[in-house]
């Protein structure tokens, strides 16, 4: 098993940065193509939860992303030092067509294997995305 | 993200390449905001080397969609990756967009004919 820590501060450059660090380490750990792109989908929109909703955009706020990838399955945990967000999440509505924001919650759930959300004792909200690595929701390989 | 401009007679062709997310996105909305301001309302965005779109990048192109729509505009998309189409149809903005397959076939729908270089 390979496992990865990588911190960033709460700015909208660090989503390309995590993107960057991410693929770096999945393509060294051969993962599938397909596989990839669902995660780094799935992934950016934990994370741009975590640094809008959690962290307020506060650069001076971190977001830590923790990757462990097995033969089986590939795991990503994403927190946040925000202000929790758990009631929000289980109470959203769905996204009308000509919303401009809300569909995040939407696609994690629909590309991730499984997904969980946990408030920490002292605030933050760390969201831990499963990724089975045989799983049929696969963006295409092209 | 890298976005170069061309003019197709009325149209204004942006063409994107990169990824498409929340820093971006703010990038692209100034950008066809700054097109407004010089008077171009036809646009249209070829998304052929768009490697990566999420929710941010979709709520831009949204928010572009509705102020092309204000100024009684119009907003074309054409050459979506197969991936990229698959999260307009997953999301059902495939619905509300006008997608084409080519950029030729999106500028003929606005009645102009693309200059070959």
């Amino acid at each position: 098993m390979t496992s990865q820590e990588f911190t960033y501060p709460s700015t909208p450059r660090s989503v390309d940065t995590m993107l960057d660090d991410l693929t770096a380490v999945l393509n060294r750990e051969a993962v599938e193509r397909g596989l990839i792109r669902r995660m780094l989908l799935a992934v950016s929109e934990a994370f741009t939860n975590a640094l809008i909703h959690g962290n307020g955009l506060d650069p001076h706020k971190l977001i830590k992303v923790r990757l462990a990838v097995n033969e089986t399955d590939v795991v990503a945990d994403i927190s946040d030092t925000g202000k929790g967000g758990l009631n929000d999440i289980e109470n959203k509505k769905p996204a009308t067509p000509e919303s401009e924001s809300g569909r995040g919650i939407d696609l994690i759930k629909h590309f991730a294997s499984s997904t969980s959300f946990t408030e920490g004792t002292d605030g933050g909200l760390q969201v831990t995305l499963t990724f089975l690595r045989s799983n049929k929701h696969t963006l295409s390989n092209i | 993200m890298d976005i170069k401009m061309r003019d197709e007679g009325e149209v204004a062709v942006l063409s994107l390449s990169g990824r498409l997310d929340l820093a971006n996105g703010s990038t692209l909305k100034d950008q066809i905001k700054q097109l407004f301001t010089d008077g171009k309302t036809q646009i249209h965005l070829n998304l052929a080397e768009v490697e990566f779109i999420n929710s941010s990048g979709l709520g831009a192109l949204v928010s572009i969609m509705k102020e092309v729509r204000l100024i009684k505009g119009r907003l074309t998309l054409s050459n979506p990756a197969s991936y990229v189409q698959e999260i307009f149809e997953i999301t059902q903005l495939s619905h509300i967009f006008e997608i084409y397959s080519t950029e030729e076939e999106a500028l003929s729908s606005f009645q102009v004919t693309p200059v070959r270089v």
